[in-house]
C-alpha cells in the first residue's frame, strides 16, 4: 500500500537525497535549493549534453597527459580506419575534409630566401634559413657582380645569424653512393614477390637519410639532438561530424563520426624543440572541401579496437616534437599500376593523401602530448614535414596544425584551418646503369637538404 | 662443449689478449672527444629503446635490441658533424660472407649472414706493433687432444670454394674495407639466443672470415705473412650485454701450427645498464623499484663509440 511503502522509504538513517544534513544552518541569502540541472542517466538530449560536459570536465581535470589520453580514448566504438597509403580515387579531397586541411601547392617561402642561388664557384650552396633582416638586406642590395663576394664575406664573418656553406657536391656523392650500394654493389637475393620496395628503395632511403642527417648535423644543432626511428608507429583518434546510428541496440541515436589513423612511416626524425610556425595561427589560405557523402563511400570501413594516440614514443620521451617523416609507397601503389589502369591523375593523389593523413596524425598526436585536445584547442601551431617517395620519385610536404577542434560541437564556431603545403613528385635520378647514376636531379636533393636543415629561429 | 672462443682460436690460429688494444683505449680516455656530453644522450637512447618505443607496456627483445643498436649507431654517426671523415662509412645489412681455409689438412669454411657490416673507404691501421706480431711466434696454440678441434662443427661437402667478400659486394665498391661487424642476439626466447661465450666465438669466426676474404682480394690466394695486417672489429650484443672484439689478421698461412699467429683483443660481458624497469615494482604500497633505467654504465657506451671512431680519429 502506498502509505506503508512511504514509511519504509522514509526510515530514519537511510538518506537517498544528498543535500539534507539535519541541523546544518542554511547559507544566508544563498540558494535554498540545489541547482535544477538535467539528469545524468535519462535518455534525453539534455541528459546527453550533461554527460558530455561531465566527460569534458574529467578530461580537463586530468593530472597528467597520460591520464588525459587514457580518458580521451577510453570509450571504444566502431570507427572508420583511415589509411594514409590508399588506392581510393580522389582520397586527398576526402582526407582534407576529414581533417579540415587546406592544400597549398608548392613549398612555403622560408624567411627571406626562398631558393638560395647556387654559388658559381665550386658548386657550393648557402643553406636557406631566416637570418636577421639587417644582415640580409645589405647583401641583397649590393650589385650582382660582387653579391657573391659579399655573401662569402658574410658567411665567413661568422655573425650570430651567419650560415655556413653546404657542399652540395659532397652530399650528391653520398646520395649516389647509397643508391649504388643498394641497387648495384651489394649482392642480394632476388626480391620476394610484390616486395620490391623492401629490396632496394627501402634500404636506400634508410641509408640516404641517416648519412645526410649525420653529415648535416654539424650545420643544424637540432639534428644533433634528434632521435631517429626506423618503422615507428604513429596513431591518432578523433571525432569529426555527426551521424545517426543505423542498426543495433543504439539505433536512432546521434553519434560523432570517429576516425583512427594507424600509420607506419619508414623513417622519422623526432626533435626536442618545436619547428617554427610558417604562417600565423589564424591565417586563411584557402577552402576546405565539403563532401556530402558518408565516409564509407570513399571506401572507408568501420572497426572497433583500441583508440591509440602515439607519436612514435611515449610521453616521457624528451624528443616529443616531430621534424621529418619519410614514407615509402608499397608495391600495390606503384606508378606502373596506375598507368596500366589508365588512372594517371591518381598518381599524385596517392602522394598527397599520404602526406596529409600522416602529417595530420603526427602533428595532432604531438599536440595531444602537450595537453591540447578538441575541447582545449592549440595555442601555438605545430609544424612537421614529410617526404613521400617510391624510391625514385620524391614529393615534399609541410604541415601546420592550427586547430584540433574538429568534433561536431567545436567545429561550428572554429574559423581556423590546418594547412598543408605539398609539391608534385619529381624523380631524384633517371636510371642506375653499370655503377653510374644517370640524370641525378639536384633540385630534389636541395629540397631534402632544406627540409633537414629546418630549425627554430633561435638555434 | 668447450668454451667456444678457445676452439675458435685454434681454428683461426689466433692468440687472445684480454681487454681492448691500447689504440682503442686511448680513444676512450681522450677527453678532447667530448664523450661526457654524450653520456646524457646515451641514457636517453637506452630509455627510448627499452621503455618508450611501443604502445604496449614493455617492448620485446626482438624490438628493443635492434632499436637500441640503431639509436647507438645514430649517436655515433652524428659525430661526423665534428669529424667529417666519418662520413666515409657505409652500413650494409644482411651481408653474406663466405671464406675457406685449410687448417692442418682440415678444410674449413665460414658462411652465412653476418648481421650488419660497416664498411669504410680507408682501412684501420694495424693495432699491434711489429714486435708483438713477431712475439706471437713463440705462442703455442692450445690443442684439445684427444678431442678433435672440429668438434661441434657441421661437416658438409663443399663443391664450390667461395672465397671473397667480393661475393658480398661487386668490384669497384668504394667502401671496400670491412670496418666493424655487428651481431644482434634479438630472439625473444633465451634458448634461441647465443650465450655470451658462443657469441664471442661466432664474432671471432666471422671477423676472421671477413679479414681473410679481404686479404685474399688484396694479396692473392697464396698463404703468407701479411706485410700490412688487416684489422676488423666486431661488436655483439643481446640488448644489454656487450662483447667488444678487435681482430688483426697477420698471416694467411694457416696450414701449419707455428709461425706468426693472428691476434684478437676481446673485452667481454660489458653491461650497458643493470635493469630497465617499465612499471614500478610496488609491494604493499611501497615502491621497491622505481620505473626507469638503473645502473647505467657510461664506459660501455664509450667503448662502443671508440670502436666506431677507431681508424678515423
Amino acid at each position: 500500500m502506498a502509505a506503508l511503502g512511504a514509511w519504509r522509504v522514509l526510515r530514519p538513517g537511510r538518506r537517498w537525497f544528498s543535500e539534507t544534513v539535519p541541523g546544518a544552518p542554511s547559507p544566508p541569502g544563498g540558494p535554498l535549493y540545489p541547482p535544477v540541472v538535467a539528469s545524468i542517466t535519462a535518455k534525453s538530449k539534455a541528459a546527453k549534453s550533461r554527460r558530455l560536459q561531465r566527460f569534458n570536465q574529467r578530461v580537463h581535470a586530468a593530472a597528467t597527459v597520460e591520464e588525459k589520453l587514457r580518458l580521451y580514448g577510453k570509450l571504444q566504438r566502431p570507427k572508420y580506419t583511415v589509411y594514409p597509403q590508399t588506392f581510393a580515387l580522389n582520397a586527398d579531397r576526402w582526407y582534407r575534409s576529414f581533417t579540415r586541411t587546406v592544400l597549398v601547392p608548392g613549398m612555403p617561402p622560408r624567411g627571406t630566401a626562398a631558393k638560395p642561388p647556387v654559388g658559381a664557384a665550386g658548386a657550393t650552396l648557402e643553406a636557406g634559413r631566416a637570418p636577421e633582416p639587417g644582415a640580409e638586406a645589405p647583401a641583397a642590395a649590393e650589385a650582382p657582380g660582387d653579391a657573391e663576394a659579399s655573401r662569402d664575406a658574410e658567411a665567413s664573418g661568422a655573425a650570430a645569424g651567419a650560415v655556413p656553406y653546404v657542399d652540395i657536391g659532397e652530399l650528391r656523392s653520398l646520395a649516389c653512393d647509397a643508391l649504388l650500394q643498394e641497387s648495384f654493389y651489394q649482392n642480394k637475393k632476388r626480391p620476394f614477390l610484390y616486395r620490391d620496395q623492401d629490396h632496394t628503395p627501402g634500404p636506400f632511403l634508410t641509408q640516404l637519410v641517416s648519412t645526410l642527417a649525420a653529415s648535416l648535423s654539424g650545420r643544424n644543432p637540432l639534428l644533433a639532438a634528434s632521435s631517429l626511428d626506423l618503422s615507428p608507429e604513429v596513431n591518432y583518434y578523433w571525432h569529426h561530424g555527426e551521424e545517426v546510428v543505423v542498426h543495433g541496440h543504439r539505433k536512432g541515436r546521434v553519434d560523432p563520426v570517429r576516425f583512427q589513423i594507424d600509420d607506419n612511416p619508414h623513417l622519422q626524425i623526432r626533435v626536442p624543440k618545436q619547428l617554427p610556425e610558417v604562417v600565423p595561427l589564424e591565417s586563411d589560405l584557402g577552402d576546405v572541401p565539403v563532401i556530402d557523402h558518408k565516409p564509407s563511400k570513399l571506401p572507408l570501413f568501420k572497426k572497433q579496437y583500441e583508440n591509440k594516440v602515439f607519436i612514435g614514443s611515449k610521453v616521457a620521451d624528451p624528443c616529443c616534437y616531430g621534424h621529418t617523416q619519410f614514407h615509402l609507397l608499397p608495391d600495390r601503389l606503384k606508378r606502373e599500376r596506375f598507368i596500366r589502369d589508365r588512372l594517371e591523375d591518381q598518381i599524385e593523389v596517392v602522394y598527397r593523401s599520404n602526406g596529409i593523413a600522416s602529417l595530420f596524425a603526427w602533428t595532432a598526436a604531438q599536440a595531444m602530448y602537450q595537453g591540447f585536445w578538441s575541447e582545449a584547442d592549440v595555442t601555438r601551431p605545430f609544424v612537421s614535414q614529410a617526404v613521400v617517395t617510391d624510391g625514385k620519385y620524391f614529393a615534399f610536404f609541410c604541415y601546420q596544425l592550427n586547430t584540433l577542434a574538429l568534433s561536431a560541437e567545436t567545429v561550428r564556431n572554429n574559423p581556423r584551418k590546418n594547412i598543408c603545403w605539398g609539391t608534385d613528385s619529381k624523380p631524384l635520378y633517371d636510371i642506375v646503369e653499370d655503377g653510374n647514376v644517370k640524370g641525378f636531379n639536384d633540385e630534389v636533393l636541395i629540397q631534402l637538404v632544406h627540409f633537414l636543415l629546418n630549425r627554430p629561429k633561435e638555434l | 662443449v668447450f668454451p667456444g672462443v678457445r676452439q675458435a682460436q685454434w681454428l683461426t690460429k689466433t692468440k687472445l689478449v684480454e681487454g681492448l688494444p691500447p689504440a682503442v683505449q686511448g680513444i676512450v680516455d681522450n677527453p678532447a672527444l667530448g664523450l661526457q656530453e654524450l653520456e646524457e644522450r646515451a641514457r636517453h637512447v637506452v630509455s627510448h629503446a627499452r621503455l618508450w618505443d611501443t604502445t604496449e607496456v614493455a617492448p620485446r627483445r626482438e624490438k628493443y635490441c635492434p632499436v637500441l643498436f640503431e639509436n647507438l649507431i645514430h649517436i655515433c654517426r652524428l659525430m661526423s658533424g665534428k669529424y667529417p671523415a666519418l662520413s666515409k662509412r657505409m652500413l650494409a645489412r644482411n651481408c653474406r660472407i663466405a671464406a675457406t681455409w685449410e687448417r692442418e689438412s682440415i678444410l674449413l669454411q665460414v658462411r652465412g649472414l653476418s648481421g650488419v657490416l660497416m664498411n669504410s673507404m680507408t682501412p684501420i691501421p694495424p693495432v699491434a706493433s711489429k714486435e708483438e706480431i713477431l712475439a706471437t711466434k713463440e705462442h703455442v696454440l692450445e690443442t684439445f687432444y684427444p678431442i678433435a678441434p672440429t668438434i661441434d662443427l657441421q661437416e658438409v661437402n663443399v663443391y664450390k670454394e667461395l672465397n671473397d667478400t667480393g661475393q658480398c659486394f661487386r668490384d669497384g665498391y668504394p667502401y671496400s674495407h670491412p670496418h666493424t661487424l655487428f651481431f644482434l642476439e634479438s630472439a625473444n626466447v633465451r634458448t634461441d639466443r647465443f650465450r655470451p661465450e658462443q657469441l664471442r666465438a661466432k664474432m671471432l669466426m666471422f671477423a676472421f672470415g671477413n679479414a681473410l676474404a679481404k686479404a685474399r682480394v688484396l694479396h692473392g690466394n697464396d698463404p703468407k705473412v701479411l706485410e700490412q695486417p688487416i684489422v676488423v672489429q666486431s661488436i655483439g650484443t643481446d640488448g644489454q650485454l656487450f662483447q667488444f672484439m678487435v681482430f688483426q689478421l697477420n698471416t694467411t698461412d694457416l696450414v701449419s701450427n707455428d709461425g706468426v699467429k693472428n691476434l684478437v683483443w676481446i673485452d667481454s660481458d660489458q653491461n650497458l645498464y643493470e635493469r630497465a624497469q617499465c612499471v614500478p615494482e610496488v609491494k604493499k604500497g611501497v615502491v621497491m623499484k622505481p620505473a626507469g633505467i638503473s645502473g647505467f654504465q657510461p664506459d660501455t657506451f664509450k667503448k662502443f663509440l671508440a670502436l666506431y671512431l677507431h681508424g678515423t680519429v
